[in-house]
């Protein structure tokens, strides 16, 4: 699996977990530079879990993280920050909170007790403002917006922490059709702008035709992993969801779509997996 | 409209009949700079703070001068900076000071602690009155009123008390745990011991010695001794800078754990420091005043208040912490002079249907 391009963040052999329950053994993946990279499996799979240890949210039990191939575990909690941005689901912001103000936060990790606000700071966050397309409600507050605006100002947040790599967790979640696609289009362009992005999706469809990289998730094992086209299969499908279903290509993107989904094997059913 | 991509240099942007486009610039903030090193302050915190240092100098001066010899406020302030007649200099700085210094500096303990206390939590009921401190201080100060067998003055027994009953908590839930939930449980159940302790006490105490013991009880400024306001006095000026940076901190710890954690916050460390910050400067104010109510609880509100919602607001509670206090206990002396009420009981009766006004005045649950 670490044979061809140089990978942002590698996982050797990682155990992740709870006390005494283990939810992510022995797994070994790595994340290619440069790239979109989305997790997909079923729910409990181990997707979140996984995507907080690449932060250093939880300590590794077993095995090491490494991050342009230093360990992770090394590595201070601001450097670390530094390094490697976390979105993750639902986030809350505190009452009567701007734009602005959420977004500023993401500056901390360059900061200090006395370097409160260097002119770096103010550029990244007119930068970041300005990627997420925000700039005309930057002063407004969080709760005057839609779904997808302020979904859009949180990744504001995480690209003015300025970091190569960026995880983000549902980005999608709760956001209707529409502002789906303004979130994932801002994550193509951010990937082509040189960034790194790691995300977990749940709508496969969405994972297909907007990540280059695909990491398939089951029971805290990789099951499969590679581009969109070569790793999705009918077979892959059943074992991660316990469906059936056929692959036909996108008419427009040539990405695998997913018709005829059913939980048993009568012939019709159902079109749509969401 | 948002789906424009306003750049601010275009036309674009006055088009949209935009008042200013946005540069980057911190709104509401300050923003100081010195070379390399740079200060973001909050501009509507810092009025906030400023407003209230004059209602407590004002509250001082009113203080100071009242009691069985009246002196002007102006007067009484000039007299402790040692300017003015030495009549006024003697009652003010040897018969008065302590007690006002008591009362401001317990309340801005107080009003501190109930800030770190709210934000840690995230819930603005936890407050220094609910983490058991202040009954285990009363326990002690009270076993020292009417036990015959120690002889230390009740005040310094109430710091002892405080001072077991943190490390105690602290042993015992094992550190913060999640918003320091599980500090603030344990605090809880060891707090009701302690005041079952001082019930069990005050029932088979002789009625003198229960008399004498029932300040402690509900928070008084009437035994306090100079050592512990000294003490109290100098804790305060110590951990108000430390609780200013740690308020900071807290600051990122409004957003949801993984993010701040992911911004490089050491999220269970802060949440150490901000206990234990919290759990000192409560010990240090129920040694000297017992355990004052309300204080811890209303203070931050009027902080928050008046400060925004940019910050945690250290400064404003500490001070409006103080205003309380200082005012409680000036009503308590004059109202039914000579008759004295005790702080405490001012606290409860003015601050219960104040906080209550407060709290029905804001329609909806706010994200602290």
């Amino acid at each position: 699996m670490s044979v061809s391009p140089p990978a942002a963040l590698q996982t050797q052999n990682l155990v992740l977990g709870y006390q005494r329950t283990t939810i992510i053994d022995q797994l070994n993946a790595s994340i290619p530079h440069g790239q979109v990279t989305a997790i997909i499996g079923p729910n409990g799979c181990g997707k979140s879990t996984l995507l907080a240890g690449l932060a250093k949210l939880h300590p590794a039990k077993q095995g090491q993280i490494l991050l342009d191939g230093q360990d992770i575990a090394r590595l201070s909690p601001r450097e670390m920050a530094q390094a490697l941005a976390l979105l993750p689901q639902d986030g809350v912001a505190p009452d009567g909170m701007t734009v602005a103000d959420l977004v500023r936060f993401g500056r901390h990790p360059h900061t200090g007790l006395l370097r409160q606000w260097s002119k770096e700071d103010q550029q990244a966050v007119v930068t970041a403002i300005a990627t997420a397309d925000l700039m005309a409600m930057a002063d407004r507050p969080l709760t005057t917006l839609s779904g997808g605006q302020r979904q859009r100002a949180w990744i504001a947040m995480a690209l003015a922490q300025s970091t190569p790599l960026l995880l983000l967790d549902e980005p999608t979640a709760a956001l209707d059709l529409g502002h789906q696609i303004e979130v994932f289009e801002l994550i193509r362009q951010l990937a082509a702008e040189g960034k790194t992005v790691v995300m977990v999706v749940h709508d496969l469809a969405s994972a297909c035709r907007y990540a280059d990289h695909l990491i398939a998730m089951c029971a805290g094992s990789i099951i499969a992993a590679g581009a969109p086209n070569a790793v999705v299969t009918p077979e892959l499908i059943h074992q991660l969801y316990g469906v059936h279903c056929r692959l036909i290509p996108d008419p427009i993107s040539g990405t695998p779509i997913i018709v005829g989904v059913q939980k048993s094997q009568k012939s019709e059913g159902k079109n749509q997996k969401g | 409209m948002d789906r424009l991509s306003l750049n601010p240099t275009t036309s674009a942007a006055h088009e949209l009949n935009l008042a200013q486009p946005f540069t980057g610039q911190p709104t509401g903030l300050w923003l100081l700079r010195f070379g390399r090193l740079s200060l973001l302050l909050d501009r509507r915190a810092w009025l906030a703070s400023l407003l209230l240092l004059l209602a407590t100098v004002v509250l001082v001066g009113l203080s100071l001068g009242s009691g069985t010899v009246k002196i002007a406020p102006l007067d009484a302030l000039a007299a402790l900076f040692n300017q003015g007649e030495t009549k006024n200099i003697f009652i003010v700085r040897d018969l008065r000071l302590t007690r006002v210094l008591a009362g401001g500096m317990a309340g801005a303990a107080l009003g501190m602690a109930g800030c770190l206390l709210q934000t840690l939590s995230r819930n603005r009921l936890a407050n220094p009155d609910t983490i058991g401190i202040d009954n285990a201080a009363t326990a002690f100060a009270v076993a020292s009123v009417v036990g015959v067998s120690t002889t230390l003055a009740p005040s310094g027994m109430a710091l002892i008390g405080a001072i077991t009953m943190l490390s105690l908590t602290f042993a015992l839930s094992g550190g913060a745990g999640t918003r320091g939930y599980r500090f603030l449980i344990t605090g809880l159940g060891l707090g009701a011991i302690c005041g079952a302790a001082t019930n069990l006490m005050l029932a088979r105490a002789p009625i003198d010695a229960a008399n004498d013991a029932f300040p402690w009880t509900i928070g008084s400024l009437n035994d306090r001794s100079g050592i512990t306001v000294s003490l109290l006095a100098w804790g305060v000026v110590i951990l108000l800078p430390l609780a200013a940076i740690v308020g900071k901190r807290l600051n990122l710890v409004r957003l949801p754990d993984a993010v701040a954690q992911s911004l490089g916050v050491r999220v269970n460390r802060l949440r150490f420091f901000t206990i234990l910050l919290a759990g000192s400067l409560t010990g240090l104010a129920v040694a000297v005043a017992g355990p004052v109510g309300m204080i811890g609880l209303a203070a931050p509100e009027l902080g928050r208040r008046l400060a925004g919602p940019r910050t945690v607001p250290i400064v404003p509670s500490a001070l409006a912490g103080a205003c309380f206090t200082m005012l409680a206990d000036l009503l308590g002396r004059t109202l039914f002079s000579p008759t004295e009420i005790p702080v405490g009981i001012v606290t409860a009766l003015v601050g219960g249907p104040y906080l209550l006004w407060f709290l029905l005045r804001t329609p909806r649950g706010k994200q602290l």
